[in-house]
């Protein structure tokens, strides 16, 4: 498997004592597969986003990257692993193209221009190699965290939220841009609330609520599962029936 | 809308106080608000008792002649002053910051059935609570025997500041009418301005009257004959509203001090009302006002500049040269370069002039001394305030976290950059005071001993620095919530009392880290010194800062672990 949780457990201190936001989650995470985590606000998966990409450790619990620990073996896990956060965090005195120099030589990329102007090409950013991340919009500084995170082979992609902001032609790109790094072998773990994007391009679904799994699996496989049939075929009301928050 | 505007006061200043209290809650609060305090007493509080208890022991007559006779004529000096620079707000852009509107004012008062005047009303009764402030801390830090003193000049200082407030904003007013397409309000708006340029006139006369019959002997003369051209007559008239908010700060009695807050009192109900009959202009002053805010916060928000020619990244190397690349593109983004190239101008023609012609009167030995007050503050406290490094970059932890790159390397790649530009700077200050300072405040030494010293402490410096930057780095890793992070600056007593400790605690670490190096060189200095001299000096030097290098070394290994355990949800956010 690239992607390994094992009994993963986050928690957070709190006035009242501890705040868990994810209790004993496992799941895997295979190459070439694309799996949607999905649940309300406050389920806990940007929380367990952060912890598979070596930003919060977890307080139990083991996550793999390629069969490397990502606490015990940080560095060869964070090689294989691309994060791409909902919110851009970039340098906000490096240009676009610094940006992809600067990831390019942490992670040892050796046809770095090649890939750095197709990718350029492939995410619109063709002409804003100069800018600085204050020049740019929103979607554009989103494209260039997703930029930074493919112009690398990475086994494993994170993706969280990774069309907020985009526009029409940027979702249907970025949708194109994730089916193919899957199609090319990479395992990828994609946060979002657009459960449309979820059912349209991943090949199985986790539903967290409360920081804890409360279904796993294809849509065919939770669709026919004793307790959700009811609720109908589509992931929409799926995600209502499972979460206990009505159709 | 003055009970509106109150209750926003009221209320504003409330929560601000609670929240302030509520956070000395926190350890880390607490000990910083002791610390604040105990500073502000021992440094202003316990300082003054003492100075005063000192005058009352001189007595009264101690006070020099010139002085005295200097404050009979005080308030007409400060008035002229005040006179060039009401007339200078005419000229210059000046913002008193009374028409700058925040957000929630505009979005919640401007709509509101309330009038242009009672806006502005609102608008001085919110400042109020700033000048006083200023008014008590003018107040406490002038020099005065008595509590009262202070009480004093602090109720002074807060009329003439409201005066000067107000004014500033009649002018912004005044200033819009100007390009009014009515006749009428560009009239109304051109008296005012007139009226100062006809005062100013007439008291630029009479100091003409007074200097022509030659120049004066002594500073003394110059200011006697300055006050006496202001105090009487025509110009004494059209001096009279900028000397009066200036006569209670200098008033000798109770009596006079009553007259003076008096008659400033009638010189700030004026502005007000002259501010109060421009109030037509408020709309577009204030859209003016918001402009200008809304291009200073674009201008802070994206403070960088992408250049033509930047630095480039190799490739492959080590992952410290990532960081050292970071920062010194931060650096080069961030700093204005024609302003530095002013400034290295200003500094080499100094030197050079001090250099050639100031041998003779001194100019070079201050200039020395100034050169090394420079270099000591670089080596000493400037690590403390360049703050591109951890301090810096605990903000973008969220990415770091994610690179495939050792902590000891990314903590000693943090330190790269700050430390070559610190040092760098510090061996320019040292050289210009070695060229300096050498030939005069050190005229005594022998050439060997001089530029042994010079050397040494050219070979320390760098280790110093490099030293101190590890400390701060350290304790943003260990204390992150200590810290302040990138441009925030947190106010308050208790933020002041942090920085306070983080200081002496940095500079108390600072020495134990010197202490090993300390022993190693005296050891090499009294070896050698016997055969070789002064000389012995700069082997000594390296000896300690190699020592503090191995330290250093060792200590971004050590903070390895640190950086890893580092959270997240330990960072604080800005406030």
């Amino acid at each position: 498997m690239a992607l390994e949780v094992d009994r993963f457990s986050r928690t957070y201190p709190a006035a009242s004592g501890k705040f868990t936001a994810v209790d004993d989650l496992s799941f895997a995470v295979a190459a070439g597969e694309i799996v949607g985590l999905i649940g309300p606000n406050g389920a806990g998966k940007t929380t367990t986003l952060r912890s598979i990409a070596g930003i919060l450790k977890p307080t139990a619990g083991v996550v793999r990257i390629d069969g490397h620990d990502i606490v015990a073996d940080p560095i060869e896990a964070k090689r294989r692993l691309a994060f791409m956060p909902d919110e851009p965090h970039l340098f906000e005195y490096l240009t676009v193209a610094e940006h992809l120099r600067l990831v390019a030589r942490l992670y040892g990329v050796g046809d770095f221009d090649r890939r750095a102007a197709t990718l350029l090409d492939e995410l619109e950013l063709a002409g804003k190699e100069r800018s600085l991340p204050g020049e740019l919009s929103r979607g554009m500084r989103q494209k260039v965290v997703i930029a930074c995170g493919l112009v690398r082979e990475a086994t494993t992609l994170l993706f969280d939220e990774p069309l907020t902001g985009l526009d029409p032609i940027g979702i249907r790109r970025m949708r194109n841009t994730i089916a193919a790094r899957a199609t090319q072998g990479a395992a990828i773990l994609l946060s979002s609330h657009l459960l449309h994007l979820v059912e349209e391009i991943c090949s199985r679904v986790i539903i967290m609520d409360r920081g804890r799994k409360i279904a796993d699996g294809t849509f065919e496989e939770l669709a026919t599962r004793a307790d959700l049939a009811a609720a109908g075929s589509n992931l929409e009301q799926i995600f209502f029936r499972v979460t206990g928050h009505g159709a | 809308m003055i009970a509106a505007s109150l209750y926003i006061v009221v209320c504003s200043a409330r929560n601000r106080l609670l929240m302030r209290l509520r956070r000395l809650r926190e350890p880390r609060y607490f000990v910083g608000a002791i610390a604040g305090a105990a500073y502000l007493y021992f440094s202003v509080f316990a300082r003054l008792r003492s100075a005063g208890g000192a005058r009352r022991r001189r007595g009264a007559a101690a006070v020099p002649l010139a002085l005295g006779s200097l404050r009979a004529g005080a308030a007409g000096l400060v008035g002229l002053l005040l006179l060039a620079v009401a007339l200078l707000a005419w000229i210059l852009p000046f913002d008193s910051g009374l028409l700058a509107f925040s957000d929630a004012e505009i979005q919640f008062l401007f709509p509101a059935p309330v009038s242009r005047r009672a806006l502005l009303v609102h608008r001085m009764i919110r400042s109020q609570i700033g000048l006083l402030f200023g008014g008590v801390i003018i107040g406490i830090a002038t020099p005065s025997i008595s509590a009262y003193g202070r009480l004093r000049t602090g109720i002074a200082m807060w009329l003439l500041l409201s005066a000067g407030k107000v004014y500033f904003t009649g002018v912004s007013l005044a200033r819009t009418k100007l390009a009014s397409h009515e006749a009428g309000a560009r009239r109304a708006a051109w008296l005012p301005l007139a009226a100062l340029a006809a005062a100013a006139l007439v008291v630029a006369a009479s100091l003409y009257r007074a200097f022509a019959a030659g120049s004066p002997t002594s500073l003394n003369d110059l200011l006697e004959r300055v006050a006496g051209a202001t105090a009487a007559g025509a110009a004494g008239i059209a001096l009279w509203p900028f000397a009066a908010l200036a006569r209670p700060i200098f008033a000798a009695g109770a009596a006079q001090y009553a007259e003076g807050l008096l008659a400033s009192t009638v010189v700030l109900a004026a502005a007000i009302a002259w501010v109060l009959q421009t109030d037509a202009a408020l709309e577009d002053s204030a859209a003016a006002a918001a402009e200008r805010r809304a291009a200073d916060a674009a201008a802070q928000a994206a403070p960088y500049r992408a250049s033509r020619t930047s630095l480039s990244l190799a490739p492959f190397g080590r992952a410290e040269a990532i960081f050292a690349w970071k920062a010194a593109t931060q650096t080069l983004r961030g700093v204005d370069r024609l302003a530095v190239l002013r400034v290295a101008v200003l500094v080499v023609a100094m030197t050079a002039a001090a250099t050639t012609v100031g041998r003779g009167n001194g100019l070079r030995a201050l200039a020395g001394s100034f050169a090394l007050a420079m270099t000591g503050f670089v080596v000493l406290m400037a690590p403390q305030v360049l703050r591109v490094d951890m301090r810096e970059d605990l903000r973008h932890l969220e990415v770091l976290k994610t690179w495939p790159v050792r902590a000891p390397a990314i903590v000693r790649g943090e330190l790269v950059w700050p430390g070559v530009i610190l040092t760098a700077a510090a061996w320019t200050a040292l050289a210009i005071a070695a060229l300096l300072a050498g030939p005069t405040l050190f005229a005594r030494l022998r050439l060997s001993w001089l530029l042994s010293a010079a050397a040494a402490v050219a070979i320390i410096a760098p280790a110093l620095i490099f030293a101190q930057l590890t400390i701060h780095n350290a304790a943003a890793l260990i204390f992150p919530a200590w810290v302040p992070l990138g441009q925030q600056r947190p106010r308050g007593l208790d933020a002041m009392g942090q920085r306070l400790i983080m200081l002496g605690a940095t500079w108390l670490l600072l020495i134990v880290s010197l202490i090993p190096g300390a022993i190693a060189a005296a050891i090499v200095w009294f070896a050698l010194r016997i055969f070789v001299g002064p000389a012995a000096l700069v082997p000594a030097a390296v000896v300690c800062a190699a020592s503090v290098a191995v330290e250093v070394l060792l200590a971004t290994e050590a903070l390895g672990p640190a950086y890893e355990a580092l959270d997240l949800t330990a960072i604080e956010r800005v406030e």
